[in-house]
């Protein structure tokens, strides 16, 4: 199996930890898994893209037309890195309002900045909100979500009831989109 | 043992893994994690052993270089740039050599993702004649950690090992030793003053030929240990990819996605190469292309006329890898035809910008604000360093960025240069300790006329915050003491969030500076927003809004204060981002000209 994941966003919303998440996820299956997170300057809410590669790879980049999924934690993060999806089966969910354009790829779009500004969930779960969003509605997504809880779990223990909550409550919300 | 680690942690591990029990260094991404985790594990496992970071990547690269003289195993780590401050002792060193074991772990930053150069350690370690190891994956960085250091142990000589970002940065699933058996040397000086203390020009020549001797044998180790065993595994191909590093990750996955047929030698230690053995295995191929990040390091150590790369313009001479730059030099040399399966179409509309920005409610911000209220942009310049404080310059408030320490002495380039103009620098505190104090010293006893303020806010921010001295050691280092001893009178100012009383303060700087005949120098007592223990006593809890019917669409705002929150909104009136304002209060005094920054009342 092979699966490409770009995580796209602004410094501060947490992409570091959804690749440190998959990664465990991959572990914990007994695949393969090469990464890359983005750290220094991109932490002061610049923007941000990093990479999952699960499956049997060798460079921990991916190239453009590659990606299978795009999992943007802003609108114009997500525009921004759209050639990295692949033209015909990939999936970019995103946090995005009503403006955001119409693409010629498959799109998942939720307004949670508007959830958490009426406090539906804590914005520091953005990240985890929008990983639930995937696991609802990204049909390859090569994860369950018993596979990601137990990643959570593994990540940080004291953190993981709050953070499996809010990825319940995405995986709700995601019905209604 | 399987563990999923980051790069860092990767190294981190491997150097306690690898019995080292000195490390030293300085902090420069992307090698930063590396001490700091190496601190991490060493407080888990209980290991004794000496990890502190150093005032600067001389002072790091020679307190681990003494270690290693002592018979210990050592290490030093630094980022590529922070090698050209090391390379005094490197040079050195090198002919010289050392007893215990030392590796020097330089990450490299291709693609410029947070450095101003994008210089190839591994062309550093060639000119300085040292063993060189290039990982292309945190997994192969933990083994080349411990390769590194029986490298440098049974050759005595300083071995450098050359992780880029994307190795640093990358996370793995790495196979690591289950069990802990940290065993270190002991130190114990030996003198042997002809060998330590070697003078030129005899003794310096002596060891010169040492040193060539020592090269010659480590092309041998390279050729039986590291490449040798991956000849056989050649498939015979017409085309011969020679690859270092990251490169190798590309390339594979290139040939195998696309189907193309060639051959694959990856280098793992890229200098010194057994150039002639490598050669003869040319006559075999048709063509031979080096891959490699970023200058030609192993290409300049070969030569045939079927060689091709970054010499030969088929291979790119700037950025990071990427697929699609893997295919067009294999249809440079004509292996494929033109091919653009990695390329893909952009977002066809311009989407706004999002350069990195000082942190919303960093005093930064309002002391670059102050600077320009005070002294006017167009009578004055504005050198500055190396340090979060550098993106001052989205405000206008920064002419020149340079290198650790240079804003100091430009400055005294600056005055005697066009003295018309006044000139402000600014760097940070762990910039000043690095390479702030010499210059310094220069323009005191010089005379030269100029403002420098030092932005003191105990900590290395931008790299990840780590401590520095002052902050570890209060009641023997303190900032005010080292400018005094300096020969020059120290201002000192608390930063509190109201813009109002930090305009002040330069306001008395500028009367200073008009009666001053030399140097006018100032500490500006910050702090972090990210720095847990400092940040929350000082901040207000103050939230911003709007009052629409205020704002008139001035950009004040937007252009001299910049904070990251403030952006118009459909109406065209600024709004503040409550998911981003912290509550520092700044803004509410004297940014507006209209007073359209109201409190937020709860
Ligand atoms: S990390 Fe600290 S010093 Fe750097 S911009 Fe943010 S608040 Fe300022
Ligand atoms: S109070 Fe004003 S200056 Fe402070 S963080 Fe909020 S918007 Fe920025």
């Amino acid at each position: 199996m092979k699966y490409q994941v770009v995580i796209a966003g602004i410094g501060g919303q947490g992409a570091v930890f959804l690749v440190k998440v998959l990664s465990i996820a991959a572990s914990l299956k007994d695949q393969k898994c090469l990464g890359t997170e983005n750290h220094g300057m991109s932490q002061r809410g610049g923007s941000v893209s990093c990479y999952v590669k699960v499956g049997d790879f060798h460079s921990p980049a991916i190239d453009e037309g590659q990606a299978d999924l795009l999992i943007a934690l802003e609108g114009n993060e997500g525009l921004r890195n759209i050639q990295y999806l692949e033209k015909t089966k990939g999936t970019i969910i995103v946090n995005a309002d009503s403006k955001f354009p119409k693409i010629e790829y498959k799109t998942i779009k939720i307004d949670a900045f508007s959830k958490a500004r009426n406090k539906e969930f804590p914005i520091q779960a953005l990240n985890v909100y929008m990983l639930g969003i995937t696991l609802a509605r990204d049909p390859n997504f090569p994860f369950s979500l018993n596979d990601i809880e137990k990643a959570i779990k593994q990540m940080n223990a004291k953190m993981a009831a709050k953070n499996i909550e809010v990825l319940h409550q995405a995986i709700e919300d995601a019905r209604n989109i | 043992m399987k563990d999923i680690l980051m790069g860092n942690d990767a190294i981190a591990l491997a150097l306690i893994h690898a019995n080292v029990d000195m490390i030293s260094g300085y902090p420069g991404t992307p090698s930063s994690e590396i001490l700091g985790n190496f601190q991490k594990f060493k407080d888990k496992f209980g290991v004794d052993a000496y990890a502190q970071w150093a005032t600067n990547e001389k002072v790091g690269f020679e307190v681990a270089y003494a270690g290693a003289i002592a018979g210990r195993t050592t290490c030093a780590t630094m980022k590529q740039v922070g090698l050209n401050v090391a390379s005094d002792a490197l040079m050195s060193a090198s002919y010289i050599g050392l007893k215990g074991a030392m590796l020097l772990i330089v990450a490299d930053d291709p693609g410029f993702h947070s450095s101003q150069t994008e210089q190839d350690s591994r062309s550093f370690a060639k000119f300085a004649k040292i063993p060189v190891l290039d990982p292309a994956t945190p997994d192969e960085a933990y083994n080349m950690v411990k390769l590194g250091i029986e490298i440098s142990k049974k050759f005595e000589t300083v071995t450098m090992l050359r992780p880029v970002m994307r190795v640093c940065h990358a996370r793995e699933i790495c196979e690591v030793d289950e069990k802990l058996d940290f065993n270190p040397q002991k130190g114990e000086f030996k003198r042997e003053i002809k060998r330590w203390a070697a003078v030129p020009p005899a003794g310096r020549f002596r060891q010169g030929l040492e040193q060539f001797e020592r090269i010659e044998a480590i092309k041998e180790y390279n050729w039986n240990e590291l490449i040798e065993p991956k000849i056989k595994k050649l498939q015979g191909a017409k085309t011969l990819c020679l690859t270092s590093g990251t490169g190798n990750g590309y390339v594979i996955e290139a040939l195998e996605e696309m189907k193309i047929e060639a051959d694959v030698l990856k280098l793992d230690m890229p200098y010194p190469l057994p150039k002639e053995k490598i050669e003869a295995l040319f006559v075999n191929y048709e063509q031979v292309i080096v891959f490699e990040e970023t200058y030609p390091c192993i290409e300049e150590q070969l030569s045939s006329p079927k060689l091709h790369g970054k010499l030969t313009n088929d291979v790119h001479k700037i950025d990071e890898f990427t697929k699609d730059k893997v295919l067009a030099a294999f249809s440079n040399v004509g292996l494929i035809e033109k091919n653009q399966f990695y390329k893909s179409a952009k977002y066809a509309d311009e989407l706004p910008v999002r350069p990195p920005n000082l942190c919303p409610g960093c005093p930064h911000r309002d002391v670059y604000y102050s600077v320009m209220k005070v002294f006017k942009k167009k009578k004055s310049i504005y050198p500055s360093d190396i340090g979060c404080y550098t993106l001052g310059l989205n405000q206008g408030a920064i002419d020149t960025v340079l290198c650790m320490g240079g804003s100091i002495s430009m400055a005294s380039g600056f005055s005697i240069a066009d003295p018309s103009k006044t000139v402000v620098a600014t760097l940070g505190d762990s910039t000043f300790m690095h390479s702030g104090v010499s210059p310094l010293i220069n323009a005191v006893y010089q005379n030269h006329k100029f403002v420098l303020l030092i932005l003191d806010n105990s900590t290395t921010a931008m790299t990840g915050r780590q401590k520095t001295p002052e902050r570890i050691n209060p009641s023997k280092i303190d900032i005010k003491k080292i400018v005094e001893g300096c020969g020059v009178e120290c201002h000192e100012y608390e930063y509190t969030p109201n813009v109002d009383k930090t305009i002040d303060f330069m306001k008395f700087l500028k009367t200073k500076y008009e009666n001053a005949t030399g140097p006018v120098v100032a500490v500006i007592r910050e702090f972090c927003i990210l720095d847990k223990e400092r940040a929350p006593e000082k901040l207000p809890q103050v939230f911003a809004e709007v009052d629409e019917d205020k704002c008139v669409e001035c950009d004040i705002c937007t252009t001299l204060y910049k904070c990251p929150p403030m952006n118009y909104n459909e109406n065209h009136k600024i709004e503040i981002d409550p998911f981003l304002c912290i509550g520092c209060s700044a803004c509410l005094d004297d940014v507006c000209p209209t007073d359209a920054f109201i409190k937020v009342e709860k």
